[in-house]
């Protein structure tokens, strides 16, 4: 039985915006990127997971119970970091943090002692015992995280969690979660619009685009080797595509570089002599993988009904 | 579910190498949500009193215990020592004629409860834990209406204990006072009850403390100025003393009467001649009605 279940999900607000757009999916256990452009319907979607909002039309479940009926229930077993500020500044993490335990349903001496541990492990030490009013964005963040894993949650819902972070705290707060969910066996759900920190985290994609599902598939299938090679050149690279079409090879300009198509690699040597010959500055030959973006920008919305069908 | 089996290994950080236990599971008793809910009462009644909170936030609630302990003291000190003088407080008039501070301290704690959650956007985190908008609201209200019980039950207790402790017979004044002990208990739970519904209904519409301190105070200060006003513009005919039931504290002090009896001077109940059970409902109305408001405003609450 998959850990959620999405069936023709739909969220209206008022007559014209729709968030989600009957969205049907399953999440197995993993790390689960949910990708897609800010107001795609993410948060939504993971509000909904929660029972913070009612579902316009379709259903959904997680953990085999159904959202609108048994949140309280699945809201035990379920870790939630929300994307904006939502933490008391008067309270120390520590105080705040046993609290939230409690109030997934942990008795008071067993929240006391995992508040101490989750604390440790996302990092907060003697300034745990401070109002988190003095926290830096980056503490914050750890403080939400510790809130949501106090309980030893089945499922993580992660919105946005590097959410006004700088790199450094971004990198810390990527490798936290990597660590939380492949380690320790917690499925998470990872929203975020920054498809590069899906995927360094993530083991598989969710890409949702105007409430509608766009593609479900291990990151692995969106970063294989295609069969374009891109000479990106310092400038002639309209020169350089006209010589190789000449030549009767595919290629195309995207920016300063050339993509050509090539079936076998004795063309690489083609290549290489059609820039000696113009005498252009070579800065990069490079095989090119499929990219993440390249979901955002080529698929149709006829692919996005096969998939979500 | 089956435990899991703790990660333990070094992990470098900006401190040092660390000693990491890992993460361990949790296979104990999970409450659910009952225990969330009276989780947030008692949270929330601490943070009523400002228990284990800063000095400051300590101010208002302890000062008013003091004031509103202050003339019970004083009247059973008097009693002590001039047994003959008339005593000016007794079980029936003694919240009356506190009352302000009964207010002063819903306008401001009833913030304090849910304000500060609404403006950190902590209701988010509140709603996705183990209960539901309902409880939230309700272990809010319960949680203020238990705080002004007990700050309202306080001096009582000092009134009757009093009472007994100076008597010349203690054990007959044991008896003679534990009859009244409904009275006692019951006042402060009718003016508990309808002042918290009302001051939550107020403070759960904004996030800014100071306004919803201000508006709580407002309608306290404005029902019992509009009542004066109508009441001289009113000065005969069917309607000349309805202008009290604006006064939102006038039924408090009349429903007290309809349950336990004794007009008291200062308050204007027996002037107006109305029968008490008008007072009943009025008190019924308040609570319903600011219950009422509470629940749905968090039914709606962005979250």
């Amino acid at each position: 039985m998959p850990l959620i279940e999405a069936r023709a999900l739909t969220k209206r607000y008022g007559a014209h915006v729709i968030a989600l757009d009957a969205l049907t999916l399953d999440v197995e256990p993993g790390i689960i990127g949910l990708v897609g452009a800010n107001g795609a319907g993410k948060s939504t979607f993971l509000k909904i997971l929660l029972g913070l909002l009612e579902p316009t039309s379709g259903s959904a479940s997680v953990l085999g119970l159904d959202v609108t009926r048994d949140g309280p229930q699945i809201r035990q077993f379920v870790g939630y970091l929300p994307e904006h500020d939502s933490l008391p500044p008067d309270l120390s993490a520590t105080d705040f943090v046993t609290h939230m335990g409690r109030m997934a349903g942990l008795p008071a001496a067993a929240s006391r002692e995992r508040t101490a541990e989750v604390l440790r492990h996302v990092g907060l030490y003697e300034e745990r015992y401070r109002p988190i009013g003095g926290y830096s964005t980056g503490m914050k963040q750890r403080v939400k995280l510790a809130q949501a894993l106090v309980h030893d949650p089945k499922l993580l819902l992660l919105d946005e969690p590097t959410n006004g972070l700088d790199p450094a705290g971004r990198d810390e707060m990527l490798e936290l979660v990597k660590r939380t969910g492949a380690e320790f066996g917690i499925t998470t759900v990872v929203a975020s619009h920054l498809l590069g920190e899906i995927e360094r985290v993530c083991t598989f994609l969710l890409a949702i685009d105007a409430g509608k599902l766009l593609r479900a598939a291990p990151i692995a299938t969106f970063t294989e080797r295609t069969g374009t090679l891109g000479v990106e050149v310092e400038e002639g690279a309209d020169a350089l595509a006209a010589r190789l079409a000449e030549m009767g090879l595919a290629a195309r300009v995207d920016g300063h570089a050339v993509l050509v198509d090539v079936s076998d690699e004795s063309l690489y040597d083609l290549v290489r002599d059609a820039v000696v010959d113009l005498g252009l500055a070579l800065v990069r030959l490079e095989q090119r993988r499929h990219r993440l973006e390249d979901l955002f920008r080529d698929e149709t919305a006829t692919d996005a009904a096969n998939d979500a069908a | 579910m089956t435990p899991r089996e703790p990660a333990v290994g070094t992990r470098q950080s900006a401190t040092g190498a660390i000693y990491d236990l890992g993460y361990r599971g949790y296979d104990g008793p999970r409450l659910g949500r009952s225990a969330a809910v009276s989780t947030l009462f008692w949270w929330s009644l601490r943070a009523a009193y400002a228990l284990k909170r800063s000095g400051r936030a300590k101010i208002v609630p302890w000062g008013l215990a003091a004031l509103l302990l202050a003339p019970a003291g004083v009247s059973v000190a008097v009693a002590a020592l001039a047994p003959s003088a008339p005593s000016p407080f007794s079980y029936d008039n003694f919240l009356w004629n506190t009352q302000t501070l009964l207010a002063i301290f819903v306008a401001a704690q009833a913030p304090e409860l849910v304000s500060s959650d609404q403006r950190n956007h902590v209701l988010s985190l509140y709603f996705s834990h183990a209960l539901e908008r309902t409880d939230y609201a309700l272990a809010k209200l319960g949680a203020l209406a238990a705080a002004v019980f007990g700050l309202a039950l306080a001096p009582m207790l000092v009134l009757f204990i009093g009472r007994i402790l100076l008597a010349a017979d203690v054990v007959k004044a044991f008896g003679n006072e534990i009859d009244r002990l409904p009275e006692v208990v019951g006042t402060p739970l009718i003016y508990a009850i309808p002042l918290a519904a009302l001051s939550l209904a107020i403070a759960a519409y904004t996030p800014r403390r100071a306004y919803a301190t201000g508006a709580i105070i407002a309608v306290f200060i404005v029902g019992a100025a509009i009542a004066g006003i109508l009441g001289e513009e009113i000065s005969s005919g069917p309607f000349q003393h309805a202008s009290q039931l604006v006064n939102p504290v006038v039924p408090l002090d009349g429903t007290r009467t309809l349950l336990f009896g004794g007009f008291i001077a200062d308050s204007p109940v027996e002037g107006t001649g109305f029968p008490l059970w008008v007072f009943g409902i009025e008190w019924l109305s308040i609570t319903i009605v600011g219950t009422a408001v509470v629940l749905w405003r968090y039914q709606r609450v962005a979250a």
